[in-house]
């Protein structure tokens, strides 16, 4: 069942020179028949969108992203072609749309769920989880000429995601407001995800489109130039940027960046100061990244990630998020990670090493994924999972049990742990 | 959110469509009259007094123009002259707010997939509401000037209908004729001049040849409400039941003239506006 469907879309545009049109204009125009320039923004553009999966549509400015956004809307109707809709449709093309300055935030909240379709029952139900998303509890009955451009951005963003669609359409709104808001509203559309919503974005990211999306469509002037898994579409354009440019620099799917700050090689090192792979638990234990900068770079971030297999990222520090500034970087150089003890048990795991502008937005660098590493847990180290509890140790009491101190904590009966099942140990 | 977007169903079936989509968003209308309402009063001190006060004054000052300096003897004439001025500014009103609806909402037009017809009808329910509470200070008149209403004041909402239909009809057509002519606005800045001068706002249209009485009977919808509530508040006469089927028939053609007119093209208003 596709959620989306486009059957040799095309749209057309009539550029109407002179913008403004008057009883004189259009009599004159009847006599001098000039006709308007056609533009065709979507030619023939042909794919489907299975419901339940994540679909990312790339391309340059211009190459009619949008407008295939608002045709999926219903803003737009195609000139040529079927389009088909299944569900309900939320499009987060406009945040808080019909926003009035002079009503409160709880009157807009109102009247933008309205113009998105919410019933009143809808809305009622929904206020309060709105108002909690956006976090702005204390200001929703004040006027919202009050509010700043960042409250603005979060209750427009609130009301739009609650509105339970089965098809969610994402322009590059998605880059709104402030680094916790925008985590929290990809956390949002990772539910919308789970909860097998369908969700197409349409972005000029390669980075947020290998994050999100399974599949991927890129658009051409107008016209489909690759549908497919979202790394290879990826993967397509980024070369054929490349080639346009010439700057950004794409060796594989598993690396990307704009080379300003190239990692030469990344190391992985253990307490005798021997790069390998093979290490220990609770052992030492350091990533080294090196560098070379072209140019002289300022505030550059380093990032490593660890991952447990190829999947699940365990932990993802950079320079950054450690308050480090790294003031410039030019030539050769490199960046330690020092671990005094390996938290990790018996398994294999994967490191990315990255190095970004000081936004984050930016990657000169990226390798994903990239250094595979062996852990080898010794006698006397957890068995089942993948992590050590630091400093975790174990205490027995005899006697009857006395509640914690100031007795909040949450006190299960011991027997009901006793008769649960067992955790089975990973494979 | 959905919309009929499948261009090879039946014109009925899309139809049929279209009109559960638009009554999805009952709760847009509701909430478009009250963001106007809110608007136009939270700013000014007075605030919705203002309102009220404002067919008042008007009120006087025809009064002054017509018993004063050129008097004339239709009786009750505050009243009389009270009862033009109330349902020509619902008119003007909302023809003027009707053409700015959908070239003022651009933003939204060009953003948002909702039932553009929503925002012109809602200009002209957000209106009607202002005409309703201006029907408290009328009231009052009435008490001063110690008419009472006979029972066919039952016929006063009927009548308010007709003219609801009517209007919706008329703001449909100019905010889409709006959207391709831009000089729609400017045009009738003037003809809501001649329109007013050829209402029965401060004169009656008995004072009128039979002939012309007619014509403007059959030609302007408007004299025909506003000898309507004459009717039925000062008078107490009951209307002719001919009178009010070709009334009917006029308001619920111009609304359905309107109404095509406006879906047919309402489709193209995001790369229009």
């Amino acid at each position: 069942m596709d959620a989306l469907r486009f059957e040799r879309v095309s749209k057309r545009f009539l550029l109407r020179h002179d913008e403004h049109r008057s009883l004189q204009k259009w009599f004159l125009a009847r006599f001098r028949r000039s006709p308007a320039e056609e533009f065709w923004a979507l030619r023939e553009v042909d794919f489907a969108v299975p419901a339940g999966e994540t679909f990312g549509i790339i391309g340059e400015n211009g190459s009619g992203k949008s407008t295939l956004l608002k045709l999926a809307a219903g803003i737009l109707r195609p000139t040529a072609g079927r389009l088909h809709v299944a569900g309900r449709v939320a499009a987060l093309l406009e945040l808080g749309a019909g926003f009035h300055p002079d009503l409160t935030g709880r009157e807009n909240v109102y009247l933008n769920a309205a113009i998105l379709g919410f019933s009143k029952r809808e809305i009622d139900t929904r206020f309060d989880a709105i108002v909690d998303f956006s976090e702005l509890e204390r200001f929703i009955d004040q006027p919202l000429k009050h509010y700043s451009s960042g409250m603005l951005v979060r209750l427009g963003f609130a009301v739009a995601i609650h509105s339970d669609p089965d098809l969610l359409l994402a322009d590059e709104v998605l880059a709104v407001g402030d680094e916790h808001f925008q985590r929290k509203c990809i956390q949002r559309i990772d539910q919308l995800v789970r909860a097998g919503k369908t969700i197409v974005v349409v972005s000029h990211s390669l980075d947020l489109l290998r994050q999100l999306c399974t599949r991927a469509a890129w658009l051409d002037h107008g016209r489909l130039r690759a549908v497919g898994p979202a790394d290879e579409v990826a993967v397509a354009y980024g070369d054929a940027m490349a080639q346009l440019d010439g700057t950004i620099q794409r060796i594989d799917a598993r690396r990307w960046g704009s080379g300003d700050v190239e990692l030469t090689r990344v190391e992985l090192i253990d307490g005798a100061g021997r790069p390998g792979r093979l290490f220990h638990t609770g052992e030492p234990f350091t990533i080294r990244m090196h560098y070379r900068a072209t140019r002289p770079v300022e505030r550059p971030v380093f990032g490593v990630a660890v991952h447990a297999g190829q999947t699940h990222l365990l932990s993802g520090p950079n320079t950054r998020h450690h308050a480090m500034v790294i003031p410039c970087v030019e030539g050769e150089g490199y960046v330690d990670l020092a671990v005094p003890a390996l938290p990790l048990l018996r398994g294999d795991y994967y490191v990315s090493a990255s190095v970004y502008d000081w936004t984050l937005r930016q990657a000169y660098d990226h390798h994903d994924r990239t250094y595979p590493f062996h852990v080898e847990s010794s006698p006397g180290h957890t068995v089942f999972g993948v992590l050590e509890l630091p400093g975790a140790t174990w205490r027995h009491a005899v006697g009857a049990a006395e509640s914690t101190a100031g007795g909040t904590g949450q006190m299960w009966p011991v027997s009901s742990v006793h008769r649960s099942p067992p955790e089975n140990p990973p494979a | 959110m959905e919309q009929a977007l499948d261009t090879r169903a039946t014109p009925l079936a899309r139809a049929v469509r279209h009109g559960r989509w638009v009554l999805r968003y009952r709760e847009l209308v509701r909430n478009l009259v009250v963001r106007d309402l809110k608007a136009r009063y939270k700013n000014s001190v007075l605030g919705f007094l203002w309102s009220l006060l404002n067919p008042l004054l008007m009120m006087a000052v025809f009064t002054v123009v017509f018993k004063v300096l050129m008097p004339n003897d239709i009786p009750n004439y505050p009243l009389f002259v009270l009862l033009g001025i109330l349902p020509w500014n619902w008119c003007t009103a909302s023809v003027m707010g009707g053409i700015t609806s959908i070239v003022g909402n651009g933003h939204l037009i060009k953003k948002v997939a909702f039932p553009r017809e929503l925002l012109p009808i809602s200009v002209v329910i957000s209106n009607m509401v202002n005409f309703l509470l201006a029907l408290i200070p009328l009231g009052a008149m009435m008490v001063a000037f110690g008419v009472m209403p006979t029972p066919l004041l039952a016929l006063l909402p009927l009548i308010i209908v007709l003219q609801l239909v009517f209007l919706c009809g008329l703001a449909l057509f100019l905010s889409c004729l709006q959207v391709y002519f831009r000089d729609t606005g400017v045009i009738f800045d003037v003809l809501l001049l001649a329109w007013f001068f050829l209402s029965p706002v401060f004169y009656r249209v008995e004072d009128l040849t039979e002939q012309w009485a007619r014509l403007m009977y059959i030609l302007n919808p408007m004299a025909s409400f506003i000898s309507l509530y004459r009717l039925v508040v000062l008078y107490g006469a009951p209307p002719d039941a001919l009178f009010m089927l070709r009334l009917t028939a006029q308001a619920a053609l111009i609304l359905a003239v309107g109404y095509v007119f406006f879906v047919r093209y309402s489709h193209s208003f995001a790369e229009e506006v």
